[in-house]
């Protein structure tokens, strides 16, 4: 894992503001992934980004909070938070690792009503973060292939942004001279 | 040698014309351009075969692979190029792509290799004599071509880093033309291709395009309106 100190700081702020049920600051502490995400394309990195980011949405919904297996579920993310917080700070790599998956697989692993919500939260923190790191300037095929996604689902949600085709990266050939170029390929 | 001339498509511009309906459109330009469309192995994969695996794009997928079926698209064998030569051409182009541009934490990777095939492709094609363009929606791929220094300080903006260029690999990326979805939809709009004639679908279509990922701003939306 790269970043492990600042990894070690998100997930222990992530865990205090579960306790709080704070779901604004998890999320911002997930964007603080991004750019590490998007310089080291890490796994684990981008793992992390989309868990939190997946756990904030959840402590958002209060209505989540009432469906059957809820408290269980609880436990397990924060136990899984607990855990992966202990082995980075033990530099053991290989068990950060296996938490970190057993934290992603707590997410998709849950009974009942709960599991449809909690898989469609996981998925839509995936496009999410696609759509963060395809911001920051990474192909749109590399950021679907980074986040397991894809590319119909990154597309329509990165088109949506103005971030994405506001901000050029310089124009390279004037509009008109790429009609052009179009207008006399079809001769 | 041929006569023929080729547009390559990446799944990102297919994907914009899929998602918006588009693709009768896609079928009437093929029908007026003297040459093929062209979709190499690796882009067939993101277009068709992965969505195909999965129950929310399966119907897209198949709508995509119908246009492969009735050769509206074709594979870079129907110009007698040979998937094994893209691919040796594509790592090549991917290797360089991925590593003309080094942060503090080492190369930056930007592409994937359907993008790097259409990039392979482009150079097999004129190396053979046969005149192409590349048409792809997303904007990494072409601002690495047409703009790599803009996209050099957009990256150190956006990762907080400073970064490294290898102008000597800048310069593989120079010599490809590159043409979007809007300006396929405005040719289709020019030629009278469009199903719908009324005054404003232009606008809608090129909107259309860019709320389904083809980077284009509103500035240059209103651009292309202004040449019709």
């Amino acid at each position: 894992m790269q970043e492990k100190e600042n990894i070690l700081k998100i997930l222990e702020g992530t865990k205090a503001s579960i306790q709080k049920g704070d779901a604004a600051t998890i999320k911002n502490l997930s964007n603080q992934t991004t750019n590490t995400a998007a310089l080291t394309q890490d796994p684990d990195n981008i793992a992390v980004a989309v868990i939190i980011y997946s756990i904030s949405k959840l402590i958002e919904r209060k209505d989540y909070k009432k469906l059957p297996g809820w408290n269980e579920f609880y436990k397990t993310i924060f136990k899984g938070i607990d855990n992966t917080i202990n082995s980075i700070k033990k530099n053991d790599e290989q068990k950060t690792k296996e938490n970190l998956d057993n934290l992603r697989n707590s997410l998709t692993k849950v009974s009942g009503s709960l599991k449809k919500y909690i898989q469609d939260i996981f998925r839509k923190a995936s496009i999410n973060k696609a759509s963060k790191l395809y911001e920051h300037g990474l192909s749109m095929e590399k950021t679907a292939n980074l986040l397991g996604i894809t590319l119909f689902e990154l597309a329509s949600y990165a088109g949506q942004k103005e971030s994405v085709s506001e901000i050029p990266f310089g124009k390279g050939i004037s509009t008109k001279a790429r009609i052009k170029i179009a207008m006399e390929m079809f001769g | 040698m041929t006569s023929e001339k080729a547009i390559i498509f990446d799944a990102s511009t297919i994907i914009s014309f899929s998602m918006n309906g588009l693709l009768r459109e896609l079928r009437e330009l093929k029908k007026i351009f003297k040459g093929k469309f062209l979709i190499t192995e690796k882009v067939k994969f993101e277009a068709i075969d992965k969505p195909m695996t999965i129950d929310r794009f399966r119907l897209e997928a198949i709508k995509i692979r119908g246009m492969l079926e009735d050769k509206t698209f074709e594979l870079p064998t129907s110009f007698g190029v040979k998937h094994s030569d893209i691919l040796k051409k594509t790592e090549d182009y991917m290797s360089s792509a991925n590593s003309v541009f080094t942060g503090e934490k080492g190369e930056i990777h930007l592409i994937e290799l359907g993008e790097a095939s259409c990039l392979a492709l482009s150079e097999i094609l004129t190396q053979k004599g046969i005149p192409n363009i590349i048409a792809v929606d997303e904007r990494t791929t072409r601002s690495l071509c047409e703009t790599p220094r803009e996209l050099k300080n957009f990256l150190e903006k956006k990762l907080h880093t400073r970064i490294n260029v290898d102008t000597e690999k800048i310069n593989l990326f120079k010599n490809f033309k590159f043409i979007r979805s809007t300006e396929l939809i405005y040719v289709a709009y020019k030629r009278g291709l469009l199903e719908l004639k009324n005054h404003d679908t232009l606008n809608a279509l090129l909107y259309a395009m860019k709320y389904k990922g083809c980077a284009i701003s509103r500035d240059e939306i209103q651009e292309i309106e202004n040449l019709k």
